[in-house]
């Protein structure tokens, strides 16, 4: 019945022109990343090249490998304190709000510039330093992810609950909190991945290499290439952030930084 | 909140060792390792970019840097940039916006759920990705281009490039709009049925409710949006970097060049005043923007 109402018709033209601007992009990148010039046929040159460059192998895992070096530290950080902070333990929660989301406010390069010269001496030349740095730009993302996903279940009411039952920290912690807690750890985990993997401005200004400063090095030499890495880590990047949509509920399933 | 301190005293008012002692234990293992990490890798960091950007070559208190800021080439690079973040806030704020009102207030449920997570997938969405994505497709041979050729429209017919201020600006439009249709659809969300009932009950029309009532309320929320936007295409490197190679003056991409040392090693605390710079800028936008999102997310639930 609203199919037919007149006063819908406007938001149909707006859902088609958005699906137009979303796709048209995507879909050409994609038609251009299976060119061939030299042969004008369509086919996987370019993605083969890459699949074969060792190089390819090499920054991906290193990619990943920084990208989880920072969730784990980002959860380790944030899912202790977002679960006191909801079991209403202390009146510090605008504190923490605050802290988490300072890095929101101040650009990553001014931070990159800072990073370059105080970081000590180990931090500088070891690449894990990485893993740290990406932890502190997804905090915002992630704690707002964490703190919404646990206000919205009663956390306080079921480890008293658990515990009025006869059930120890331990057990509380491992068979009702850890399931509780699942999916929007889940989600933030997914978040700081998919924000990690795609991070170049602190990468490329603190001078080191991963996936995505690698592919703007290729650029310069083989631009088609560069287009199929793109085309590969962009749909790559949407599947894990889709993902996220399948953990989150609907109402909490934006990164959008209002208060409950 | 305060009410907490009192529960530390019993009623002869000697204190509650266990509570606190827990309180204590809370705030050692909930709060401190967060400060120690952020005072290591963000605070240490800024608090270094501050006090160096007042040094000169020689470790001297100075202004020096500070006064180069307001020189050539670096404040044409700051109006580009302040420019920059204006237009694409522009260019965005409002199609988002009217995207959002059209999903929220005559969509269905599927459809605003569907919006909401493409949405937060594309405005993370940026770098360098998205700057090659779109030089396949809107570059001179681009797919899109020639898609678009065959409609009968010419983007190049004028003197559009990709590599252009217009051009990144376009680019932006890719995960703002999303960024806009995520920040903006709760404040419409919250406007609810009731109150354009009760106000139709009153007897004020359509136009009337919208002017005295709708539009104050979801004024600030577009305000902030719109401040969040600017901050975002204010501050942002890799997809810029990888458009315009250098060609247009814009601030993060002088901090990156001085920062790779393609300068001289007199301007090496310059960087510093720089980034001192765009914190004040992008702070001056980001505060009102989280203290507006706070206050309107009170009605909006």
């Amino acid at each position: 019945m609203r199919r037919l109402r007149l006063g819908s018709i406007p938001l149909y033209i707006a859902v088609a022109i958005s699906g137009i601007y979303v796709l048209l992009p995507l879909l050409s990148a994609g038609e251009f990343s299976l060119r061939q010039p030299a042969t004008h046929n369509y086919g996987l040159e370019h993605y083969n090249w890459f699949i074969e460059n060792p190089d390819f192998v090499h920054y991906l895992w290193l990619s990943l490998g920084l990208a989880l070096g920072a969730a784990a530290i980002l959860l380790v950080l944030l899912v202790p304190t977002a679960i006191w902070l909801n079991l209403g333990g202390s009146n510090v929660r605008g504190l923490v709000e605050f802290l988490t989301l300072l890095p929101l406010v101040i650009p990553v390069v001014a931070l990159a510039i800072g990073a370059q010269t105080s970081l000590p001496e180990f931090a500088q030349t070891n690449e894990f330093v990485l893993s740290f740095m990406y932890a502190i730009l997804a905090m915002p993302y992630a704690y707002r992810t964490l703190d919404t996903g646990l206000k919205a279940v009663p956390l306080k009411t079921i480890t008293e609950a658990a515990r009025g039952l006869g059930a120890g920290w331990l057990r509380t912690i491992v068979l009702v909190v850890t399931p509780v807690v699942r999916s929007t750890v889940l989600s933030a985990l997914f978040m700081t991945l998919a924000l990690s993997l795609g991070e170049f401005t602190l990468t490329s200004l603190l001078h080191w290499d991963t996936f995505t400063t690698w592919v703007t090095t290729m650029s310069q030499s083989n631009i088609l290439g560069a287009i199929a890495l793109s085309v590969f880590s962009l749909v790559g990047v949407f599947v894990l952030l889709m993902l996220i949509g399948l953990f989150v509920k609907p109402a909490s399933n934006q990164v959008s930084l209002e208060e409950e | 909140m305060s009410r907490i301190e009192v529960t530390h005293l019993d009623r002869k008012g000697t204190p509650n060792w266990g509570a606190l002692t827990g309180r204590l234990l809370g705030l050692i293992l909930g709060l401190a390792p967060l400060l120690v990490f952020m005072s290591v890798f963000f605070f240490w960091p800024l608090w270094n970019v501050l006090w160096t950007s007042f040094q000169d070559n020689y470790g001297k208190f100075s202004f020096e840097n500070y006064g180069e800021v307001f020189q050539e080439p670096y404040l044409t690079a700051f109006k580009n940039s302040i420019g920059l973040g204006l237009i694409s806030a522009v260019t965005s704020s409002i199609p988002g916006a009217i995207l959002a009102y059209l999903i929220e207030s005559r969509g269905g449920e599927r459809l605003r759920r569907l919006v909401a997570s493409v949405s937060s997938v594309l405005a993370n969405t940026g770098g360098v990705p998205l700057a090659f994505m779109f030089i396949a497709a809107f570059g001179m041979e681009g797919s899109a281009t020639l898609f678009l050729k065959l409609l009968g429209i010419n983007i190049y017919s004028g003197d559009f490039t990709l590599f252009s201020f217009a051009g990144i600006v376009f680019v932006y439009t890719y995960f703002q709009i999303p960024m806009m249709v995520i920040v903006f659809s709760p404040a419409i969300h919250g406007i609810r049925n009731e109150w354009q009932e009760a106000a139709r009950s009153l007897g004020a029309s359509r136009l009337q409710f919208w002017k005295n009532i709708g539009l104050p309320l979801i004024f600030p929320s577009f305000i902030a949006a719109f401040l969040l936007l600017f901050a975002s295409a204010f501050s942002a490197f890799a997809t810029a970097r990888a458009m315009s190679s250098g060609t247009i003056a814009l601030v993060p991409l002088m901090i990156g060049n001085l920062v790779d040392g393609n300068v001289l090693a007199e301007q090496m605390n310059l960087g510093k005043a720089l980034a001192m710079g765009m914190v004040i800028v992008s702070a001056l936008a980001m505060i009102p923007y989280l203290v507006i999102q706070r206050r309107a997310a009170r009605w909006q639930k």
